[in-house]
């Protein structure tokens, strides 16, 4: 059980001339979503010789689809920009719901297109594993 | 005795006459309480008596003295008392305006606003009122009114411009002002029935905010003294506000009928039982002021008997209407694109290229289900795109996650996905579910996140239970764990395949053992 | 006169019959004979009306009893709702419950939160079969909604169901919001006490015991229009004191504080399942919300009939509810300055000792 009260999105930015690291605590959400896009924008713009682009995310609380949203942009815009980015310190719970929604590798793999986790998309959650026990599953079929 | 001033007052009062003879009756009658000593002493507490003298007015103080005489002193009050009544009557006016202010903000409703208006004035301003709304096809809607009677709505197939200065106040435009017409002049319909003769009509426009609200017609009796300058001013004032209320609630009824027409398109829809599979659907949006949301879900039956029909159930993200806006476009895509529906990665990709779009990456998350009846049973194939899986109740209460996985579409080039088959035996159900029943945070110690066991412990109890109390039951543990706090939209739907009638008459008749 | 007479006892007798056989089909969630039974008594010129309320309404008051005296397991209570809310809608299509609305216009909705539609369905089918054109708004309508449907509507009057006492806060504001647009609101349901006394409290336009004294009440002198500058502290003065919104809003922490204290209380708790331990904060919160209640309504004898009733049915599945009154202690103990909160929780003590007595005996 997660005992998480909404909080507000705190950004600390550390950088050198290659590196921007941002520290993200707090929610990641549809109220504030936008501000890291904006910081992370102003970041692209303001240095054009950024290599890498860390979002350290341990003190991640609650990440909704807006927040993954704003995750996509950014993965989106730091592409285009030739800057590489680093979902570092990954929670379980953001590590799932990249999982689910199948945007893990997309959002993490580096260049050579290896995830950097190992986590791989897909796998069933174990507290499952009992009640696929319980009775077989229909065969699965891939289209 | 008398003084001057006295002598002036009643002349007929002589030394020597008898007052009662002589002053007017309420003035005797003090006189002879008083000096009746057993009441004199109570008269002292009372308020300076008063009366009328001829056309004016006195307030009488009696002094009485050591032999018993009295004096009166008598003072004319005539402009004080008319004052006073003018402030007592703009003191009612005002809280009659206050009051109509009251009634008429209190309803976004035409027709109760026009009756609202027509009662007030009837039982205010005049014997009878009538409210007339611009017309809204070929009639004029009239609400007639009768002091102290209920207001009656009818239609009149007339022509406003035939009464003088209806027409004109009906369009709104240009202003005008109240318009006495002869009472002789007055169509029919304008008199309500067995009202008697008229003495005096009166159309005032009610004066809208840029749109015509209507007109307000007076009708007093032959009986009734006419209007004065003073009671045109106020049923102007009072004219002003039932303007301002009807055109708001007119507004109000065009933006609502707006929005119902295009919120329709967007409502989730009812769901039932086609081609011998249960289907029941739910939906909450997060906001309660709202009825539609980023969440989704459409059951399509398939074009030929024996085929599977198409379930898609989703989460778009953002809230609110423009989420609403995006459900409504994916909903078509997947509509046109039902021709594909055997091939769910071909429809997921072709959603996601029709919702790629290089300014932003507001996606989607969704499952597609395909599902036919085979003898008693359903077979199903479930794929997800990036969406929570779906959860397969089992007869024995045993709860399954199906195995089907991949990406949500809208954000990404390629959107991989793979796809699960499995079948239903008969009571057996699949629950596809956004992820706002899980994400709800509650709970009795609050805080705590309704999460994925606690769902799947919920459904496991639900085992033999009809498609339409699952989804019930699911959302109503969602929304009791959630409380009076805030909560994302919630979206569930059910796959059932439905007990065959055979095991009901067998197991029937025993409580209890159809769970088993 | 003695024709009818005759034909209405042999009406009475099919009536029970019918209502026999349909809770045995209810009760086994067989859907088909249950439908298949109401529609052959219409067809055999049974009252539409008669089937409603004589036959479905009593089988689903007799479902709500089952399950509470644990003899109908969650699952079959649902399923046997179901049922019966799918015959209902069977014979709302029957031929003979087509009638042309002659009437005025009537809005049917339960409170927010109430999720018990049974009731209301049946009232609306009843009002639609007396020539009422009726707007039927379904379970846990939020006020927002009723209010939009009201001024698109101007309907004559509202009908609200609850059957749930906790609700009856909303139910409140339900309430005053309708009357402020200018409908009349008639309200019933278990939630407003078996005499309506919480209607009245409530301020609601009447109050009637069940759908056909409902449906009567609505046909008779027409409910006459609100006063539109009503509020809501109005009716409850007390109110002015807070505490309602203190313990309302607090009921969270209340809730945590009253657990640890028990767990120091009773160690044994402390070997709780997960699931053992959400009963007991599940339980706690009901005990906080029936107090916020009572506190809104100003009513001791809510709480009194909560805590008796959940010490029943406690022991009518087996669990012992020796951890009431030390619950109730920690709770006044918490709540020591409010005044009010602190004496309705002393006679929720006092109504537990005679029952606690009983059950400690029956155990020994």
């Amino acid at each position: 059980m997660t005992m998480m009260p909404s909080a507000r999105l705190r950004l600390t930015t550390v950088d050198t001339e290659a590196t921007v690291r941002i520290e993200l605590r707090g929610d990641l959400d549809y109220d504030n979503a936008d501000r890291l896009l904006a910081a992370v924008t102003g970041q692209l713009a303001g240095r054009p010789r950024l290599e890498h682009l860390h979002l350290h995310c341990a003190g991640l609380g609650t990440v909704d689809s807006m927040g993954l949203s704003v995750l996509l942009m950014i993965h989106r815009r730091t592409g285009e920009a030739g800057v590489r980015l680093h979902l570092d310190d990954r929670t379980a719970r953001l590590d799932r719901l990249l999982t689910i929604t199948g945007t893990l590798e997309h959002l993490t793999a580096s260049p050579n297109g290896a995830a950097s986790s190992p986590a791989g998309a897909g796998e069933s959650p174990k507290n499952s594993a009992e009640a696929r026990a319980a009775r077989p599953t229909g065969p699965d079929g891939t289209t | 005795m008398r003084n001057d001033a006295a002598g002036l007052l009643l002349p007929a009062a002589r030394p020597g006459t008898c007052l009662a003879d002589v002053a007017p009756g309420w003035l005797s009658v003090a006189h002879d309480a008083l000096r009746c000593p057993d009441t004199a002493a109570d008269r002292a507490a009372q308020p300076p008596l008063s009366g009328v003298i001829g056309e004016r007015s006195f307030e009488a103080h009696p002094s009485v003295r050591a032999d018993g005489t009295v004096v009166w002193w008598l003072v004319d009050d005539t402009d004080h008392r008319l004052v006073r009544e003018a402030l007592h009557m703009e003191r009612e006016r005002t809280a009659f305006l206050a009051k109509v202010s009251s009634m008429l903000l209190s309803s976004l409703n035409l027709g109760r606003c026009m009756d609202v208006t027509a009662q007030m004035a009837a039982d205010n301003l005049a014997d009878a009122a009538l409210v007339i709304a611009p017309a809204q096809g070929p009639q004029l809607p009239v609400v007639t009114c009768l002091r102290g009677g209920h207001p009656v709505l009818s239609h009149e197939s007339v022509d406003p411009d035939d009464v003088p200065g209806l027409g004109e106040a009906l369009r709104g435009f240009p202003p005008v002002p109240s318009r006495w017409i002869d009472p002789a002049a007055a169509p029919e319909w304008m008199v309500p029935e067995g009202f008697g003769p008229i003495g005096s009509i009166v159309v005032t426009p009610l004066p809208g905010h840029g749109v015509p609200a209507g007109a307000l017609v007076l009708l007093r009796r032959s009986q009734t003294a006419a209007f004065t300058e003073g009671e045109e001013v106020f049923a102007r004032l009072f004219a002003a506000r039932a303007g301002a209320a009807m055109s708001a609630a007119r507004l109000y009824a065009e933006q609502a009928s707006i929005t119902e027409i295009l919120m329709r398109e967007l409502l989730p829809p009812s769901l039932h039982q086609i081609s011998g599979v249960d289907f029941a659907g739910g939906y909450r949006p997060s906001m309660d002021h709202d009825r539609v949301g980023g969440d989704f879900y459409d059951v399509h039956p398939a074009v030929v008997d024996g085929e599977a029909s198409l379930v898609a159930l989703g989460d778009v993200c953002g809230k609110g209407l423009e989420a609403a806006v995006l459900t409504g476009k994916i909903r078509n895509t997947l509509h046109a694109l039902l021709p594909l529906a055997d091939d769910h990665q071909r429809m997921i990709s072709l959603l996601n290229t029709a919702l790629l779009n290089s300014h932003h990456t507001r996606f989607a998350t969704l499952v597609l289900a395909s599902a036919v009846r085979k003898g008693n049973a359903v077979d199903l194939r479930l794929t997800s795109a990036g969406h929570p899986r779906p959860l397969i109740l089992r007869a024995s209460g045993a709860v399954e996650e199906a195995r089907t996985h991949g990406t949500l579409v809208g954000a990404l080039p390629n959107v991989p996905t793979h796809t699960a088959a499995l079948t239903l035996a008969p009571g057996e159900s699949c629950v596809l579910y956004t992820d706002g029943i899980t994400e709800a945070k509650g709970g009795p110690m609050g805080g705590t996140q309704f999460g994925d066991e606690r769902l799947q412990r919920a459904l496991s109890e639900c085992a033999g239970m009809p498609s339409e109390s699952i989804v019930e039951r699911i959302q109503m543990l969602a929304s009791q764990w959630v409380g009076d706090g805030s909560h994302d939209d919630m979206a569930v739907v059910v796959i059932s395949a439905p007990r065959t009638r055979h095991l009901s008459a067998v197991n029937g008749h025993t409580r209890g053992r159809f769970t088993a | 006169m003695s024709t009818r007479t005759s034909h209405r006892l042999r009406g009475d007798e099919a009536v029970r019959q019918l209502a026999d056989e349909l809770w045995e089909a209810v009760s086994a969630a067989d859907e088909y004979t249950a439908t298949d039974l109401v529609l052959r008594a219409v067809d055999d010129g049974v009252d539409p009306e008669s089937v409603l309320l004589d036959v479905i309404a009593p089988v689903q008051g007799k479902v709500g009893r089952e399950w509470a005296a644990n003899r109908l397991s969650v699952a079959q209570e649902h399923a046997a709702t179901a049922v019966n809310e799918r015959a209902v809608a069977a014979l709302a299509l029957h031929p003979a419950a087509r009638t042309a609305p002659e009437r005025g216009r009537i809005t049917v909705a339960c409170v927010d939160g109430e999720w018990h539609a049974l009731p209301a369905r049946l009232l609306a089918e009843v009002l639609k079969l007396r020539g009422w054109r009726v707007d039927y708004l379904g379970a846990q309508v939020p006020t927002p909604h009723l209010i939009t449907h009201l001024h698109r509507t101007a309907a004559d009057a509202v009908a609200l169901s609850g059957s749930i006492a906790t609700r009856l806060p909303t139910a409140h504001a339900a309430i005053t919001a309708c009357q402020s647009v200018g409908a009349p609101v008639l309200v019933g349901g278990a939630a407003f006490g078996p005499d309506g006394r919480y209607a009245r409290r409530l301020g609601a336009d009447a109050w009637a015991p069940d759908a056909r004294a409902a449906a009567d009440r609505l046909a008779g002198q027409p409910l006459a229009r609100p006063q539109p500058d009503h509020q809501q502290l109005d009716d409850l003065p007390h109110l002015a004191d807070q505490e309602y919104t203190m313990v309302a809003r607090g009921s969270a922490s209340l809730v945590r504080t009253v657990f640890t204290a028990l767990e120091d209380a009773f160690p044994a708790m402390r070997a709780y399942s997960e699931l053992q331990r959400e009963h007991t904060a599940e339980d706690l919160a009901h005990i906080v919300e029936f107090l916020a209640t009572a506190l809104y309504l100003g009513d001791e004898e809510l709480f009194t009939g909560f805590i008796t009733w959940t010490a029943e049915i406690l022991t009518a599945r087996g669990v012992p509810a020796h951890s009431l009154p030390p619950a109730l202690g920690i709770l006044a103990r918490e709540l020591k300055d409010f005044p009010r909160a602190t004496r309705i929780l002393r006679r929720g003590t006092d109504a537990l000792i005679p029952l606690h007595a009983t059950t400690a005996g029956n155990r020994a």
